[in-house]
């Protein structure tokens, strides 16, 4: 069990069976406590027949507890994955990908071109260490597609909308120094714990994975589908507000442009222009389920994530004024 | 345990080449002198270029004296775009080609360090007493 959706979903799926009076779920234990009247049957016969009403969702019950085995040989092939990965990342920036763009005049032409500079700048530590973690975290739980194509749906309908606003109002939705903080610490410290539970090495950080309050994943919408559907989306929105220089130099841009259509435009070419990028980070969650490399890319996609979040958590103290600047590209 | 090694060998290879070329690289600071620092009628004018980060990055100014600290962006979209001073409490945008004028009034002696709004390209000004 992964989150308090798990919990509410397998709690909900037991007390569905005519004898259980009572399931309660545990993410702590990962144990669920199950009350009924089960007749004669053994323990290891009601586990049995219990596993099959969860096993369409990917839960098994057994009575002894599961040993948690780590699979440190995958690490041989995924830390060199994951440092190839960030010296890739480094030297784009050094060699000066952002330099690329030379222009002074935007037409949505230059602003899609943008977005893919953008989305390989260090924007790509913020926005696509985000995807990586979320993609591979809902893979796991065996939900690939839907997850990815509601994150892209609600960024490129946020950064129209919000680029409209932005553009109509001539006044800009930042959220201040403060403000960007605290969201850009959040989410390295998510991203941190989403890359922890993916390396699958200490069972303990699960208790600390972010999910929907269990009051508000409500039985009656499906606790699991609440949760993978309301919870890509509302990241995808929040990609607009995310520390990533292009994205505010494209915002304050469209504040410029003084019309819903021209504003939410431009922000739409920018928001395009970032997706082949950003979608193929996250597609290569894709084919990995269930074959024998899983444990690699999960350790490898762990790894990154946790570098990502790292530079992240280091660069919002650099900027609030906390450290000196680290980083120097 | 062979994999392993050869895995070692390899990022090891990588982590080195990516510093070799990293360190190769001329610095920012060797490529322009640092005459981006006036005077003109008791003003002192600091002048930075931001695009991909800021030139020069470690300028050298006299302190005590009113002083602009005078931004100049062509084409900019990177995080270059978006000053921050934390010990100034500076937040800003810059527009994508144009100059922004930041004001200092009684520079102290001493460094000012700022960066970009994400954190990751530094500049700094010595002000020397």
């Amino acid at each position: 069990m992964h989150c308090q959706a798990c919990i509410l979903l397998t709690e909900s799926e037991l007390r569905e069976v005519d004898y259980v009076s009572r399931a309660t779920s545990s993410l702590t234990t990962r144990t669920v406590e199950v009350c009924g009247d089960f007749g004669d049957r053994s323990p290891a016969e009601i586990a049995h027949e219990l596993s099959q009403v969860l096993k369409k969702h990917g839960y098994s019950l057994s009575i002894e507890r599961q040993q948690h085995a780590a699979n440190w040989a995958d690490f041989a092939v995924a830390v060199p994955i994951a440092l190839g990965f960030a010296v890739l990342f480094v030297l784009l920036q050094k060699l000066g990908i952002v330099n690329v763009i030379n222009t002074s005049s935007v037409s949505y032409g230059t602003a899609f071109l943008i977005g893919i500079v953008a989305s390989l700048s260090t924007c790509m530590a913020v926005v696509g260490g985000l995807v990586l973690s979320m993609s591979a975290t809902f893979a796991r739980e065996g939900d690939r597609v839907r997850p990815q194509v509601l994150f892209h749906a609600g960024r490129i309908a946020a950064f129209f909308v919000l680029g409209g606003a932005i553009g109509a109002l001539g006044a800009s939705f930042t959220l201040g120094t403060t403000g960007m903080f605290a969201l850009s610490l959040l989410v390295g410290v998510v991203m941190l714990v989403l890359g922890l539970n993916l390396l699958d090495v200490f069972p303990w950080v699960k208790r600390l994975q972010p999910a929907m309050p269990k009051f508000l994943a409500t039985r009656a919408l499906g606790a699991s589908r609440m949760s993978h559907t309301l919870t890509p989306l509302i990241v995808g929105v929040a990609t607009f507000f995310l520390p990533c220089g292009f994205t505010q130099a494209m915002q304050f841009y469209s504040l410029t442009t003084g019309g819903f259509l021209v504003g939410g435009l431009t922000m739409l070419a920018f928001a395009l222009g970032t997706l082949p990028v950003l979608a193929l980070i996250g597609f290569s969650s894709f084919s990995i389920k269930n074959n024998a490399k899983a444990g690699i890319f999960f350790k490898s996609a762990g790894l990154i994530v946790i570098l990502f979040a790292l530079f992240n958590i280091i660069n919002s103290l650099v900027v609030i004024g906390l450290i000196s600047p680290v980083f120097n590209f | 345990m062979k994999p392993l090694h050869l895995a070692l060998v390899v990022a090891a290879t990588l982590i080195g080449g990516s510093l070799m070329i990293s360190l190769n690289r001329p610095s920012v600071q060797e490529e322009v002198p640092a005459n981006n620092v006036t005077i003109v009628d008791g003003q002192q004018v600091i002048e930075i270029e931001a695009k991909g980060g800021y030139t020069p990055r470690t300028s050298t100014a006299k302190a005590g004296i009113p002083t602009i600290l005078r931004f100049r962006t062509d084409g900019t979209f990177d995080c270059s775009s978006y000053i921050r001073i934390p010990s100034m409490n500076v937040s800003k945008n810059l527009p994508s080609t144009g100059t922004v004028d930041i004001p200092i009034t009684d520079p102290k002696a001493g460094s000012l360090i700022g960066m970009c709004g994400m954190g990751m390209y530094p500049f700094q000004v010595n002000f020397e007493s």
